[in-house]
């Protein structure tokens, strides 16, 4: 498989899309799970970093359907090009991306503290979360719709994993340490059925996609697969490390816990990064063998 | 207030259904591809698994790119034909980008082609 910079370039725009918009809704669904064991500065420290992801998602999704014309047309020209965006735009992208910004308006609603449009702000994160869902390989299984729910819960359930990691990083940096071993301990509780649900919706949709297991390492998209799961292997393992044995220490008072959390969580933001790239590659260059 | 969000979402990933196509693959090609001809072809013809639209199609032959227009807002299809000029003797090549009109995956591809004289 060839690759051009353009393309290269579409793929690292989508990559930082998922990023972001996941990252903004997963922080909104923090704000909102962990909301009363916040103070005022934690609470106003997450809400500015939610705001800053969700501009960063909007412009990242501007600039993953300018990159996609580039990469189509192999020239700088192709951003530019009405013909080109007119056809990514209605080849589903403009249905995706249209959900993903009205999801990301509407969870600008968290950012001032008025708990009013708390409802509002979450709905609109998890709009945005599984818009990504509105293009796509999985649309190809149409009509039937199960493929598309699971890819939908897998999505919400990455938002809570990944979009949580800043705002612990945070509390571990900004907050005391009894702030930081009770939110660790908060999302460790919720983040064991969220997680079990992330693998089963992902292998459900994997297995509807790959309809021959043969074919799975024959195929770049089977490989590039391959590395994901290698990566989410080693993601679950320090989480595993967090929730069994960091979070008891900070919860007992270990002065030096809460330092290894905050490299465990700088970690984990790196993993998943990594398959947040890798899963950007292998959505764009390559399909799953049909 | 939980139930009308629930319900929203629900109503929201109705959003997402449409119609479906998987991404496009070539399927065959006129000429075919490595196809050694004996005469110059009246027309290139491109058909795809399924419907889609073409993006990018470039015929290069010696060095130079022959001129072949695309209309990037024509409906999407499974099968494109396009008339050609009369084409030298020698060793061409396609390229072509095709976008899969609703899962918008974008494939590319190129094959050559020959002339004999």
């Amino acid at each position: 498989m060839e690759l051009t910079g353009w393309d290269a370039a579409a793929v690292c725009a989508k990559a930082i899309t998922y990023a972001a918009t996941l990252g903004a809704a997963g922080a909104i669904f923090f704000l909102s799970y962990c909301g009363s064991l916040l103070d005022e500065l934690l609470r106003s420290r997450i809400r500015s970093l939610a705001g800053s992801l969700l501009i960063a998602a909007a412009l990242a999704s501007g600039a993953k359907v300018l990159l996609s014309g580039a990469s189509m047309s192999g020239e700088l020209a192709g951003m530019f090009d009405s013909g080109f965006l007119g056809m990514i735009l209605g080849a589903g992208e403009g249905r995706a991306t249209g959900m993903r910004m009205a999801g990301l308006a509407l969870a600008a609603l968290a950012i001032p503290s008025n708990p009013r449009f708390r409802a509002l702000a979450l709905l609109g994160a998890a709009a945005a979360a599984i818009s990504f869902a509105g293009v796509g390989h999985i649309r190809g299984l149409l009509p039937n719709a199960a493929p598309l729910l699971l890819l939908c819960l897998h999505l919400l359930c990455a938002a809570f994993w990944l979009g949580a990691l800043g705002p612990l990083l945070i509390a571990a940096r900004d907050g005391s340490d009894r702030e930081a071993a009770l939110l660790a301990s908060r999302f460790g509780k919720l983040a064991l059925g969220v997680v079990a649900l992330l693998l089963a919706a992902g292998a459900g949709v994997l297995w509807t996609l790959i309809g021959d297991a043969a074919q799975f390492w024959s195929s770049d998209y089977g490989r590039m697969m391959a590395m994901k799961l290698l990566m989410v292997a080693a993601l679950l393992s320090i989480a595993a490390v967090n929730k069994l044995y960091l979070t008891p220490k900070l919860l007992s008072g270990n002065a030096k816990a809460v330092i290894y959390f905050r490299r465990s969580v700088k970690t984990e933001m790196v993993l998943g990064a990594l398959i947040l790239l890798i899963t950007a590659a292998f959505t764009t260059v390559a399909g799953p063998p049909q | 207030m939980l139930k009308q969000a629930i319900l929203a979402l629900a109503l929201s990933g109705t959003m997402l259904a449409g119609p479906c196509m998987a991404h496009a693959k070539l399927q065959s090609s006129f000429p075919a591809k490595d196809a050694h001809l004996t005469a110059a072809p009246k027309a290139l013809t491109l058909t795809f698994n399924e419907a889609a639209q073409l993006a990018v199609l470039k015929l290069t032959g010696g060095g130079k790119e022959i001129p072949i227009a695309v209309d990037k807002n024509a409906k999407a299809s499974p099968s494109f034909t396009f008339p050609l000029p009369a084409l030298a003797p020698g060793s061409y090549t396609v390229q072509w980008t095709a976008v899969a009109a609703d899962d918008g995956h974008v494939t590319k591809g190129s094959f050559a082609f020959s002339i004999s004289a």
